[in-house]
C-alpha cells in the first residue's frame, strides 16, 4: 500500500506559499494539498475554489478543510459549495480529485443538501465520536460509530500523530463490531490539536456584561503568527494559533509504511506550522 | 423558563425542588456520561419515585462523546438504558450519534425522550436539522453560541416543537468547546507536578514570560505582537477565551423563548447545589418581573444592571 503524502497549508494561502518561495517544493513533494480553514469560520473565503482548480490543473489532488460553523459560517460555506459545483459543471474541477473534510455536522448536512459529488471525510474535531485517542492509544469506540459515518458516505477519518505508535483495537474488530478494512485514517503531523474554542484566544475582544456579542469578530490575528506557551504545570510546550491549542510531536514514530498500515494510515499530511 | 438541576444524592432532591428546580438530571455509574459525579446505581429507583412524587421530571446523562464499548459492554449499556426507560426515566441526555441511533432509529425507540447534549455542540440550524432526525425533544445549546447566532436554530426548534435549553453563565462556562477539550487531563502531555488549583486551562500563575513567539508569518503586522502576547497571557492566567455567555446573552435567550436553564456542576456539595439553584430561580424571577413591568429594551437594561451588581453570591 503506497502512502499518499499531503500538505496542510493552514492559514497560508497559495499566494503566500508562492511568496515564501515554498510553492515549487510543495508541488514537487506532495500529491494532495489541504486548503481551507480547519478550525475557524472567519477564514472561509471563496478564493479557495480558485486555489482548488489551480492545484488540479497542476495535477494535484485537493482536500478542502471546513471548520465548525455558526450560521455565518454556514452561509459562507454554502456559497463556497455552490461555487465548487459551478466549477465542476464547467469542467474546471474534477470531483474525483477533490475531497471535503467536515468538522461540524452542519457542514455534512450542507454537503448533503447541495448534493456535492465529492468524497466527505470526518475532520479532527469530530474524532472522538469514533475514536478514543488518549494515553498513547487509538481505539475505535464501537462499530456502530463507524456505521453511523459510513451511512453518511464517510469512511476516512482525520487524526493527529500522538508521538508514538499507538496501542490499537483494530484487530479486535469482532469484539467491537467492526471490520478494520471499512475505514482509513489520514494522519496529520507533527501537531496535535489539543483543544479549540470558538471565541478566539488571540483575536476576539472580551465581551462586557452589558453587551451580547453577535458572534466571533476578529482581525484575523491568527494569520500573523503562532505562539508558544510555557505552562507552569506541564512539561511540554503548548502552541497556539488563533482559536486552537496544539502540541508538537516532532519524533517520527514509524520506520516503514508497514507500521502505518498497521494503524490503517494510508495518507500522511504534513503541517509546516500549527 | 424552567430550571433543570443536577443531583448526585437522594437527599438533594427535595431541597433542590424547594429552591426552584423544575426538572432533575443525574449520571449513573456504569453509563457513559461526560464529566464526573454519579448517583449510586441502586438509588435511581427511589430517585425516580421521589422526583415523580414531586410532580417533576428526571433525566439521565448518557452524554460521553467518547463512549468506547465493545459488544458486551454495549449490550450492558443498552440493557441498562432500556431498564431505566421501563422504570420511568423521562429523558436521556445523549451526545454520541451512535448512541442516539441505537435508541432512536436503529434500535427499538425508547419511551423516554432524547435530549441532545451540549457536548455535541449545535452551533447552527443545519446541525439542529441533522440531529432532529433522531427524534430529539430537546437541544441543549453550547455556551459558546450567542443569542444572535442562535436565532435560526431557535426558530427551527420552535417550528419543530423541539425544546431548547441553555446553561447558567455564572456557574458554567468552559472556555473551550465542551466535550472535545483534551486540555483537562494529561492524556497527551505530562505534568511537572501535581495538578494546580483550578483547571489546567486556567493557569495558576502570574502573567509574564509564559507566552512567546513561535512563528512570524506576516512580518508586516509584527507591530501587533506585543498586544497579542499580553492578551494571550491574560487569557491563560485569568480564565481563558472570551465568553459569549453573560447577563445580556442570558436575557436575550430568555426573551427568545428558550424554555430551560441548566445548572450542571454535579460535583458541587449538596449545600452549594441548593444555593446555586436558588440563584438560578432568582435571575429567572427577575427577568420575568422586569419583562412584565417594562418595555423590552428597558427591562433588558435593568436586568443587566442588576446582574452586574451580583457579587458572586458567596461562591
Amino acid at each position: 500500500m503506497a502512502i499518499e503524502k499531503g500538505i496542510r497549508l493552514g492559514t497560508m494561502t497559495l499566494a503566500g506559499l508562492r511568496k515564501s518561495g515554498g510553492l515549487e517544493a510543495a508541488l514537487k513533494g506532495f500529491q494532495r494539498f489541504y486548503i481551507g480553514p480547519e478550525f475557524c469560520e472567519n477564514l472561509l473565503g471563496r478564493g479557495l475554489c480558485g486555489e482548488a482548480a489551480w492545484l488540479q490543473e497542476k495535477g494535484k489532488k485537493v482536500c478542502l478543510l471546513t471548520p465548525m460553523i455558526s450560521e455565518k459560517g454556514a452561509g459562507l460555506l454554502d456559497a463556497l459549495f455552490k461555487d465548487l459545483l459551478k466549477l465542476v459543471k464547467s469542467g474546471r474541477l474534477d470531483p474525483e480529485g477533490l475531497e471535503i473534510t467536515a468538522n461540524d455536522f452542519g457542514a455534512i448536512e450542507l454537503a448533503k443538501r447541495n448534493r456535492l459529488p465529492f468524497k466527505l471525510n470526518a475532520g479532527r474535531l469530530l474524532r472522538n465520536t469514533v475514536f478514543n485517542d488518549c494515553e498513547k492509544s487509538l481505539t475505535v469506540n464501537n462499530g456502530l460509530a463507524l456505521d453511523f459515518f459510513s451511512e453518511l458516505g464517510i469512511n476516512r477519518y482525520e487524526l493527529s500523530t500522538i508521538g508514538a505508535a499507538p496501542r490499537i483495537n483494530f484487530n479486535q474488530g469482532r469484539r467491537y463490531g467492526f471490520d478494520r478494512r471499512s475505514f482509513k485514517i489520514t494522519l496529520y503531523y507533527p501537531y496535535l490539536n489539543l483543544t479549540s474554542t470558538r471565541t478566539c484566544l488571540v483575536g476576539m475582544r472580551d465581551v462586557p456584561p452589558e453587551e451580547a456579542a453577535r458572534g466571533v469578530a476578529c482581525s484575523r490575528e491568527c494569520l500573523i503568527s503562532s505562539f508558544e506557551l510555557a505552562h507552569p504545570s506541564i512539561n511540554e510546550k503548548m502552541l497556539i494559533r488563533g482559536n486552537t491549542v496544539f502540541l508538537e510531536f516532532a519524533e517520527q514514530f514509524y520506520t516503514s509504511e508497514k507500521d502505518l498500515a498497521r494503524i490503517n494510515v494510508d495518507r500522511l499530511v504534513y503541517a509546516p506550522f500549527p | 423558563m424552567k430550571i433543570v438541576s443536577c443531583f448526585t444524592e437522594l437527599k438533594e432532591l427535595e431541597p433542590l425542588a424547594k429552591a426552584g428546580a423544575d426538572e432533575f438530571y443525574t449520571a449513573l455509574f456504569g453509563l457513559p456520561a461526560f464529566s464526573f459525579g454519579t448517583l449510586p446505581g441502586p438509588d435511581i429507583v427511589p430517585a425516580i419515585k421521589t422526583v415523580h412524587a414531586l410532580g417533576k421530571k428526571i433525566a439521565v446523562a448518557l452524554n460521553a462523546l467518547n463512549a468506547p464499548a465493545n459488544n458486551k459492554r454495549l449490550r450492558e449499556i443498552e440493557l441498562r438504558v432500556r431498564e431505566l426507560d421501563k422504570l420511568g426515566v423521562d429523558a436521556f441526555i445523549v451526545a454520541n450519534p451512535y448512541l442516539l441511533g441505537l435508541f432512536s432509529g436503529r434500535g427499538k425507540r425508547l419511551r423516554a425522550e432524547l435530549h441532545l447534549s451540549s457536548v455535541q455542540p449545535v452551533f447552527n440550524s443545519l446541525s439542529a436539522a441533522f440531529f432532529s432526525r433522531f427524534g430529539l425533544s430537546r437541544i441543549i445549546l453550547p455556551n459558546q453560541l450567542s443569542p444572535y447566532e442562535a436565532r435560526k436554530t431557535l426558530a427551527f426548534c420552535r417550528a419543530r416543537g423541539i425544546e431548547t435549553e441553555i446553561f447558567d453563565y455564572r456557574f458554567f462556562g468552559c472556555a473551550y468547546v465542551n466535550g472535545r477539550c483534551k486540555l483537562h487531563q494529561p492524556g497527551h502531555y505530562t505534568l511537572k507536578s501535581v495538578m494546580p488549583d483550578g483547571d489546567l486551562c486556567r493557569i495558576n500563575a502570574r502573567a509574564g514570560g509564559l507566552v512567546k513567539l513561535k512563528t512570524l508569518d506576516l512580518p508586516g503586522r509584527a507591530g501587533e505582537l506585543p498586544a497579542l502576547v499580553k492578551r494571550l497571557e491574560h487569557r491563560f492566567t485569568c480564565g481563558g477565551a472570551p465568553r459569549l455567555s453573560n447577563a445580556a446573552s442570558f436575557f436575550d435567550f430568555f426573551a427568545s423563548g428558550v424554555q430551560y436553564l441548566k445548572y450542571g456542576t454535579r460535583h458541587d456539595t449538596p449545600e452549594v447545589k441548593v444555593k446555586k439553584v436558588g440563584e438560578l430561580r432568582g435571575i429567572i424571577d427577575l427577568a420575568e418581573k422586569l419583562t412584565a413591568a417594562k418595555p423590552k429594551a428597558e427591562a433588558r437594561r435593568a436586568f443587566i444592571l442588576e446582574l452586574t451588581r451580583w457579587n458572586g453570591g458567596g461562591f
